[in-house]
């Protein structure tokens, strides 16, 4: 299990952005360079932007969003990791990074990616389907025993049986922070869909309602006075229709 | 088909579908998903269809979830009725969707078969859509 903290290999250069605002953001953006915020360690919080690749390549890399990095503002240099990004919903480019400075002697909370290993007993014995309820658990360590994942070994794992955050294996360095009892994974089944005989299609449609039940608005009970009035009151005569003309 | 239990008005209007999808754009569930691609309306209809073509593919190997519903109630006039007299009666149901959006996601399969039971269900759809997996975000 590789750590998350690789002090020294990775320097990402970052440029301080001096005007705020969405105009400005985008000029940023269509430049080829991503807005960025950086800020933690009790220090000023820095209005930035960083090469969209660099950060992309932290992101795919082993370890992740939890990688430890060199940030250069101008003069100033801290050791950093990203704590938030967006992307766009279409295209999936890079909108924007919230970056925090790290002191390598504080705990800090973070978010590791759970990987299970193996094939479950319950998949390959049983024909059941292994699903992950729980991909990420969050803990606290120091900045150089962030671990970049947390294998966990499913091979035991079969009908009825969970697999919960405290299974997890861990060192002694490492505090979970996710509720113990928390699922990770667990074995389902699922019912193999047969196509209805026309007779149990028909059946179906005709006792689904054809519209819902709409919600009544305001008083349910008219005041009697006003329900007699509204009785008495006569019916609107229907305009007769106008024949067509021919 | 599906439809809402209860609704507070039976019919709505059409409204506008600007922008993209911000919430739901992401993969939630399961490894892999179909985005869609540009606005529109799926129908209850079309919704189910997707569903059966892929639930059919993959027979029993995974898990299917969807992540849309029809909540907009469309109305339509009878046939050969002259314009006027007031809004039509409820017809279907649809949901709006906006691009990005992922409108389902499967687990317990292979790279494959999710991608070969994606397209089954693409097809059933009005809209442009993409597979896309965890593994590549």
């Amino acid at each position: 299990m590789a750590t998350a903290a690789t002090p020294g290999t990775n320097v990402v250069e970052a440029q301080p952005r001096t005007e705020r605002g969405k105009n400005e953001t985008r000029r940023v953006r269509r430049g080829g360079r991503v807005p960025a915020v950086l800020y933690g360690a009790k220090k000023q919080t820095l209005a930035i932007t960083v090469d969209p690749k660099q950060m992309a390549r932290i992101l795919t890399s082993e370890t992740g969003h939890n990688t430890i990095f060199d940030l250069q503002v101008g003069e100033e240099r801290s050791k950093a990791m990203i704590v938030d990004w967006q992307y766009e919903p279409v295209k999936g480019a890079l909108l924007h990074i919230d970056l925090k400075r790290i002191a390598m002697d504080e705990r800090l909370k973070v978010s590791v990616p759970i990987m299970l290993r193996g094939e479950a007993a319950g998949v390959k014995q049983q024909g059941g389907i292994l699903e992950q309820v729980l991909r990420e658990v969050e803990l606290e360590c120091l900045p150089g025993d962030i671990p970049s994942h947390i294998d966990a070994d499913v091979s035991e794992l079969v009908f009825g049986k969970l697999m919960r955050v405290s299974d997890l294996p861990h060192s002694s360095k490492v505090k979970f922070l996710t509720d113990p009892n928390q699922t990770v994974a667990h074995i389902i089944s699922v019912k193999e869909e047969v196509a209805p005989t026309p007779e149990v299609a028909a059946a179906e449609a005709a006792a689904a309602p054809a519209e819902p039940e709409v919600i009544k608005k305001g008083k349910q009970e008219l005041v009697e006075g006003e329900a007699e009035a509204a009785e008495a009151k006569p019916e609107k005569a229907e305009k007769p229709e106008k024949k067509e003309k021919k | 088909m599906l439809m809402p239990k209860k609704v507070k008005y039976r019919k709505q209007q059409r409204g506008r579908m600007r922008g993209k999808a911000w919430r739901g754009s992401e993969l939630s569930y399961g490894d892999y998903g179909l985005k869609v691609l540009e606005p529109g309306w799926i129908t209850d209809r079309q919704i189910e269809a997707s569903r059966v073509a892929m639930t059919r593919f993959i027979k029993r190997g995974g898990k299917i979830w969807l992540r849309l519903f029809p909540d907009k109630p469309v109305t339509k006039k009878p046939a050969e009725t002259r314009m006027g007299k007031g809004k039509g009666a409820p017809d279907h149901w649809v949901a709006v969707v906006r691009p990005g959006k992922i409108l389902f996601e499967m687990e317990g399969v292979t790279p494959q078969e999710a991608a070969e039971a994606m397209r089954l269900a693409s097809h059933k759809l009005p809209l442009r859509t993409r597979f896309v997996s965890r593994h590549e975000a």
